[in-house]
């Protein structure tokens, strides 16, 4: 363990396992405007705030006027959808600087996207779309995350994302091809159980034996939410409490990491603030010495 | 490419890019040339570039992005242009909103500006007249009102601020507007037209007849009011960088009167301006 003294003043002790020494923020969930209101008015009991950086750019209106109180008050995590990490277009260097300014505006404490491309030929789909696990489209990923990494002069955080499609010239599972882009770029990862669980499901895949495959020394933060179980497939929904099999891998994740930032995203159907904190809350029970009030929350 | 090499990843890129944002779909989408020309493969032998599972098919499995994409875009344009859809009704807008979505897909990096294009795109694609042609200069206020949602903040003149301009300075001063302001010349009473429906009434579908309006947001609430003729053309004219002396000129000429009613006309609309907090510098 070791003191670190962050401006927001909120955390004394933390532990530092990673490989970048960023620090577990405790328990978090996504800044939703429909919570702007109950946030600046009651500043509830939460360790941190992560934000969809594309919701805070090119805009200086509500949004940011908000933004700008509550990162006054909460460590704020960036994480974005439209970096496209995994496409064949040039790197958007102009997008880079938007984020740049961003983070700095609000104190990021690091910023992240995920492991998928979002559109070619100038297009952008603003979906996560899945990139081949093939040697080409891994030294692709390595070369564009160690660009955008010097350029940004910090680790991205890279989430690994629901699929709902293998392409047939994959030739290694996705937790090699993660565990190795994670490696060879020297990026941190943004582990999400839920996708974990919906992509095995998907797949037919074995999410421990994924999760066994991560290297953990890379991994600074763990998403968790609620996903729409088709039958056939699970769908990525974020408009849910988190499920027991979840559940089970995050604490799976949390015995092999010691502590990480958790963070609950809840985006469709999303529910009044108290709810979010009872359902992030739960997973204090897994960790050990921290968050009494995200615990007493979720009693 | 033929299927006889592994494709590249950008030729995989390119091709399922093209699937997911056909406007027909998946099966569609693989079918047509643009696909096939970067691709070559038939449906029936999809599981050589994408692996069926378990449970679904190689193009049921693609059909879910391509799914995805419309479900979620044209989900935007809904909540973007509530009352554009109420007045063209569910079929027509769903219709026009995807037929925009395939020819203008998204070039940016946030969704903030994705239908910038909507309402040129209604203008040009619905007849002008009747029903269709009030559902474009309504889709024109409510893309205002997004613009004006996300405009940066300015701090609006104070009231001493803007008393203390005298006669003498007109020559020379210019007024700024907020940026979180805009200034609409429509083709009929929309503004009016859409009250009446958000006030839950159900108003007769009304005749083109030129009107003026202004969206602006003060104390991050939007705002949206009617301007008489000249007030519209004053306000323009100052948004065009005019001194106050000039637009006043240009703006009122038209109207006759005597100088005190031009003056009293001229004081009540700065005052409402004032009240409304669009103007936020002057420069001189």
């Amino acid at each position: 363990m070791a003191a670190v003294h962050y401006p927001w003043g909120n955390m004394k002790h933390v532990a530092l396992p990673n490989r970048w020494n960023l620090p577990d923020l405790g328990l978090g969930v996504g800044l939703r405007t429909t919570h702007f209101r109950h946030i600046t008015e009651h500043w509830p009991a939460m360790d941190w705030f992560e934000i969809l950086s594309e919701n805070f750019i090119d805009t200086g209106g509500r949004q940011v006027y908000f933004l700008d109180q509550i990162a006054e008050r909460y460590p704020i995590v960036m994480h974005g959808v439209s970096l496209s990490v995994g496409s064949t277009d040039p790197v958007d260097f102009g997008f880079l600087d938007k984020l740049a300014a961003l983070a700095k505006r609000v104190n990021a404490v690091w910023l992240g996207d995920h492991i998928c491309w979002t559109g070619v030929a100038g297009i952008n789909g603003h979906d996560l779309y899945p990139v081949p696990y093939t040697e080409e489209g891994l030294r692709h990923m390595i070369s564009r995350v160690k660009t955008i990494q010097d350029y940004l002069e910090r680790p991205l955080v890279l989430e690994n994302p629901s699929t709902y499609l293998t392409f047939a010239s994959s030739s290694m599972p996705e937790e090699e091809f993660i565990a190795r882009l994670a490696v060879e770029a020297d990026c941190a990862l943004l582990l999400d159980v839920n996708n974990v669980y919906v992509t095995c499901r998907n797949h037919d895949l074995d999410p421990v034996a994924y999760l066994d495959a991560i290297p953990y020394e890379h991994v600074v933060q763990v998403h968790l939410a609620g996903h729409t179980d088709h039958g056939t497939h699970c769908i990525d929904t974020h408009d849910g409490r988190v499920i027991d099999e979840v559940w089970q891998l995050y604490k799976r994740v949390h015995d092999r990491t010691g502590g990480r930032a958790t963070l609950l995203e809840w985006d469709a159907n999303v529910p009044k603030f108290q709810v979010l904190q009872q359902e992030v809350g739960k997973a204090a029970r897994f960790r050990k010495g921290s968050h009494q009030a995200l615990r007493s929350a979720a009693a | 490419m033929s299927l006889r090499d592994e494709p590249r990843l950008d030729t995989l890129e390119r091709w399922m890019q093209e699937i997911v944002m056909h406007p027909d779909g998946a099966v569609a989408g693989v079918r047509a040339a643009p696909a096939r020309r970067i691709l070559p493969v038939a449906v029936g032998k999809l599981e050589k570039v994408v692996l069926p599972s378990k449970s679904l098919s190689s193009i049921e499995r693609l059909d879910i992005y391509a799914h995805m994409y419309y479900a979620r875009l044209l989900e935007i344009l809904g909540d973007e242009y509530p009352t554009t859809r109420q007045i063209l009704g569910n079929e027509a807008f769903w219709k026009a909103s995807r037929r925009f979505l395939e020819r203008n897909p998204s070039r940016q990096r946030t969704l903030n500006h994705l239908s910038d294009r909507f309402p040129a795109f209604l203008s040009r694609h619905l007849p002008p007249g009747g029903r269709s042609g009030l559902a474009t200069d309504v889709a024109r206020i409510e893309r205002a009102m997004e613009d004006v949602h996300d405009a940066p903040q300015a701090e609006p003149l104070t009231a001493a601020e803007f008393t203390a301009i005298g006669p003498a300075q007109w020559q020379y001063v210019k007024l700024r507007l907020v940026p979180a302001l805009r200034l609409l010349d429509l083709r009929f009473p929309a503004n009016e037209y859409m009250n009446a429906l958000r006030a839950g009434k159900k108003p007769r579908l009304p005749r083109p007849r030129a009107t003026f309006a202004i969206v602006y947001r003060r104390d991050f609430r939007l705002f949206r009011r009617d301007q008489e003729p000249g007030q519209f053309r004053l306000l323009a004219a100052l948004a065009r960088g005019r001194t106050l002396e000039e637009a006043v000129r240009k703006s009122v000429s038209r109207r006759g009167g005597d100088a005190d009613t031009l003056a009293a006309t001229l004081g009540t609309w700065f005052r409402e301006w004032a009240a409304a907090g669009i103007f936020c510098a002057i420069d001189r």
